[in-house]
């Protein structure tokens, strides 16, 4: 044989070769979605907060903790960002008056305030004590003005940073004259004073955001802070280290941010309450794009904890002894199969009732979520507030199919135009193409023909939203866990000329009624009636069929203790101990 | 030579210019909007239109790129739409890691494939050429973001011998000057943290330098083997020069141009292009910004670091064609 062609064919034998030995290794984490497998699904647990290695022994202190981040935060403002990656790492440095208890997505309990506040038998007046003797991190000190101050920036800010910046202060309230925060004040150095134009049921639980942390006045202002620029801010650019951006009461202190790089945060030394001090000297966030390379990260040992994995590498992490999975308690968030109920056939109740009961939830809960995922009987997760159980549908094709004979519609109106993204995936849907493909299937086993189109997502969102597709994937990770969060912002808001959103034309005077008596509800018992009535309308009309509750996996190494996993992704660091 | 480089750069200019019109055009023809990706999933027709006017991209288009221009020639580059981070400060912060990046790529790639294509050359048809041509097909087939996964995979989570992302162990804090990790941890006479440094480069560089290292590997081969044919070379040979002396003296220097001509086009290339590397390895570069920038609609980044990369090959290219004079006696630009 001619040397050149020996060459030729030992290089690739030995190519071959060395692939073929490499078979004995666990393989690199596919992309590929896994065979749907009908594996049992796994009960959520219950929200006992830590993950499964809390029960190891007294908290070590000290060591650094390195955790990968989907992206990079954007300003280094908390007031400005409304994205998770920001909050997940200033969450950790700014306090609110009344937070989440970690590991938790609805049990509130006090934080800068000594107790939770008192309102008014009308609901328009919170009064609030603050607790004493708290400093920020540049030694000035915490205190009512210090509060008033805080919320007065936000509602008083200019344009250019309402709606694109502080987008939680004016979903929650408003901005300016016409802001629902009519007025806060501080009558003394411990007391907080917020009155409401109408009352509002979701005052205390969208309050626990990050977004209303309190910062340092002083540095807000030696920051320039109120800049209705943010790249001319240096406090929110973030450059100038402790003291300069970030600065506020919490267990862990702003460091350092090198944009895209790493965000250091040290342990806050002073830190006023000895049972929430942090244990971990530093925390150092780093943002990846890319999730196998996170994966191999982790399992590398160059970072310590991933925040989210994709659910085809639970496996991987579950074999692999130097790593855990983290359990992230009660789901936040809910994928529902959306109708536009204006399109026809969806416009008729016994064909929803038909989709409902052709979906087999299960399956899509074991297949697409490395067992992360139960099947939604409502459109609101289970850990929310006010969460009340509706019997809806269950999987019964025989049922599907006599409801569709029974519903008149001819066979030529059962042609479904189904839409899914082509270009990203959602916490909520780790694989639209998959769980599309799943869906039409058990669509057209009872009877319905299903075409699929697939949209960039940028293109989808303002589609679905001005009402132009007629049954799509989309879903909602909540931003807090209330019944409004999903019912009102996500799903069934009325727009501002009080008619049905174009997304589904859906919207009965009954609902609207429950949403406003639910929204200005001035006690638990008012709230649960109200937005039980919400979700017992909704179950009747079954507008749109909720599929999937998931929980975003994350992965650790085996020795990160003490991590309070939640649902909504708000998960402080300072119980997390490092045992080594 | 000089007026020569002179009117090369003149001429870049209406180029450029040209390039930023059709560029804007573009950007704001690709479907969907920054004031969409800014709410995320709160992205009500309301308040996608709320935000626009806030963010001024409700503006005329011809007025939005005047602004832009008028600000550009004034030095500022604006700030992204997305995070608001000013552009120069965040370009002036990812270039270096890019940099960084493509030179390590070039040495692999250029230090590995000259020889690689040398020995080729002189064992045409032989073992070794059907070795280095394998070789030279698998580094330009195998796509990067296989190799850097498989490479990831292998060298740091089996082997544990080399890290598997990042330009630095972020757990060792170091200084920034220059933003060149290397450069830094020296200044600074940070030896461990230069070491680190060097070992985070090793996989993203053979990752990058893949393709350059067949392309640079079967153009020196080609070339050397061009003029080992010549009938000065025969002469050498025939005048009783020892091999050694006709292959530094005659062959590489004359073998030289076409392969120096490549590798000043790959960095242009590399400069520019590293997006897979940078995302699978989380480097901190231009590339992946760029992508980010298309995928999040921000506009001015977008024109900034794709009219930046139009100047990367402008000045690539003229430095080559300068560089080939050079080196190439005969050659003479008027």
């Amino acid at each position: 044989m001619a040397p050149f062609r020996f060459g030729v064919l030992v290089a690739v034998v030995a190519i071959a070769a060395s692939a073929c030995g490499g078979a004995t290794t666990s393989s690199p984490p596919a992309s590929q979605p896994a065979a749907s497998q009908p594996a049992a699904s796994q009960p959520a647990a219950p929200s006992t907060a830590a993950s499964p290695s809390a029960a190891a022994g007294t908290p070590k202190n000290g060591g650094t903790l390195v955790y990968g981040l989907p992206g990079d935060m954007t300003l280094a403002d908390p007031s400005l960002v409304s994205d998770s990656n920001s909050s997940e790492v200033q969450l950790n440095v700014v306090q609110v008056l009344v937070g989440l208890k970690p590991g938790t997505i609805s049990e509130l309990v006090p934080v800068l305030a000594s107790d939770l506040p008192t309102v008014s038998a009308d609901g328009l007046t919170w009064t609030y004590k603050l607790r004493t003797g708290i400093k920020f991190h540049d030694g000035t000190d915490f205190n009512a003005d210090a509060v008033v101050y805080n919320y007065l920036r936000q509602k008083n800010a200019p344009k250019t940073l309402q709606d694109a910046y502080n987008y939680y202060f004016g979903a929650v309230f408003g901005f300016g004259t016409g802001s629902n925060l009519k007025s806060i004040t501080a009558p003394d150095a411990s007391t907080v004073v917020m009155t409401l134009g109408t009352p509002q049921s979701n005052f205390l639980l969208a309050q626990a955001l990050p977004q209303f942390g309190i910062q340092s006045p002083t540095a807000l202002k030696a920051g320039d802070a109120d800049n209705p620029d943010p790249s001319k801010s240096p406090y929110a650019q973030g450059q100038g280290g402790t003291g300069k951006s970030m600065v506020g009461t919490g267990p862990f202190m702003f460091k350092e941010w090198v944009p895209n790089d790493h965000v250091t945060l040290v342990k806050n030394p002073t830190y006023f309450d000895a049972a929430g001090a942090a244990h971990l000297d530093s925390v150092i966030f780093k943002p990846f794009k890319d999730k196998t390379a996170e994966l191999n990260a982790l399992q590398a040992g160059d970072i310590d904890i991933a925040q989210s994995v994709g659910p085809n590498d639970v496996k991987t992490v579950k074999a692999d002894a130097s790593l855990q999975v983290i359990d992230r308690g009660k789901s936040c968030n809910l994928l529902p199969l959306q109708l536009n109920n204006a399109v026809k056939p969806f416009d008729n109740p016994s064909i929803r009732q038909a989709i409902g009961y052709a979906v087999n939830k299960q399956a899509y809960a074991d297949a697409f979520y490395g067992g992360l995922a139960e099947p939604a009987n409502n459109w609101i997760p289970q850990g929310t507030a006010d969460f009340k159980t509706e019997t809806l549908p269950t999987y019964d094709p025989q049922k599907a199919k006599s409801l569709i004979a029974a519903s008149g519609v001819p066979a030529d109106q059962l042609n479904l135009t189904f839409t899914y993204p082509a270009d990203v995936t959602r916490p909520y849907m780790p694989d639209p193409k998959g769980i599309a493909e799943a869906v039409a299937t058990d669509l057209e086993a009872v009877g319905f023909k299903v075409t699929f189109k697939t949209q960039p997502w940028a293109q989808m969102v303002p589609n679905f939203q001005s009402g132009k597709l007629a049954m799509w994937l989309s879903g909602w990770t909540c931003d807090w866990a209330g019944p409004d969060n999903f019912l009102i912002s996500a799903f069934f808001y009325f727009t501002s000329d009080g008619k049905p959103n174009p997304q589904f034309s859906y919207g009965p005077a009954d609902l609207k009624a429950a949403f406003a008596a639910g929204l200005a509800a001035t006690s638990d018992a008012a709230a649960a009636t109200a937005w039980g009535s919400a979700q017992d309308i909704l179950a009747r009309d079954l507008p749109t069929v909720p599929l999937v509750n998931s929980k975003v996996p994350a992965a650790a190494k085996a020795d990160v203790m003490g991590y309070p996993g939640a649902g909504n992704l708000e998960e402080p660091l300072y119980p997390v101990w490092l045992n080594r | 030579m000089g007026r020569y480089i002179v009117r090369r750069l003149l001429a870049a200019i209406p180029v450029l210019f040209g390039l930023s019109v059709i560029l804007f055009a573009f950007i704001h023809l690709i479907p969907g909007d920054p004031a969409s990706v800014i709410l995320g999933q709160h992205a009500t027709p309301e308040l996608v239109a709320q935000v626009r006017e806030q963010l001024g991209l409700d503006k005329p288009l011809w007025q939005q790129y005047l602004d832009y221009m008028s600000r550009l020639l004034q030095g500022d580059f604006g700030h992204s739409i997305i995070n608001s981070r000013p552009i120069l400060d965040e370009f002036m912060r990812r270039f270096p890691g890019t940099v960084e990046l493509t030179i390590g790529a070039m040495i692999f790639a250029a230090g590995l494939g000259i020889p690689l294509g040398r020995y080729a050359a002189r064992h045409v048809q032989g073992f070794g050429d059907g070795l280095v041509t394998v070789i030279s097909l698998l580094g330009i087939s195998i796509p990067i973001f296989v190799l850097g996964l498989s490479l990831q995979y292998v060298f740091a989570v089996q082997l544990k011998v080399l890290p598997a992302a990042g330009r630095l162990d972020p757990r060792l804090a170091i200084e920034y000057h220059t933003n060149f990790v290397l450069i830094d941890t020296l200044i600074d006479g940070n030896i461990p943290a230069f070491f680190n440094g060097l070992t985070h480069l090793i996989l993203p560089a053979i990752a990058l330098g893949s393709i350059p290292l067949a392309i640079i590997t079967r153009i020196t081969r080609a070339s050397v083997l061009d003029v080992t044919n010549e009938d000065y070379v025969r002469t050498a040979r025939a005048k009783g020069l020892t091999e050694k002396r006709v292959d530094g003296r005659h062959i590489m220097r004359n073998a030289w141009l076409p392969v120096v001509t490549v590798i000043g086009l790959q960095v242009g290339g590399l400069l520019a292009g590293a997006v897979i590397t940078e995302t699978v390895f989380a480097w901190n570069g231009v590339g992946s910004w760029t992508v980010e920038a298309i995928q999040n609609h921000d506009y001015f980044v977008i024109q900034s670091t794709v009219l930046f990369f139009a100047v990367i090959f402008l000045i690539v290219n003229l430095v080559v064609d300068v560089g080939y004079a050079f080196l190439n006696p005969r050659i003479r630009y008027s």
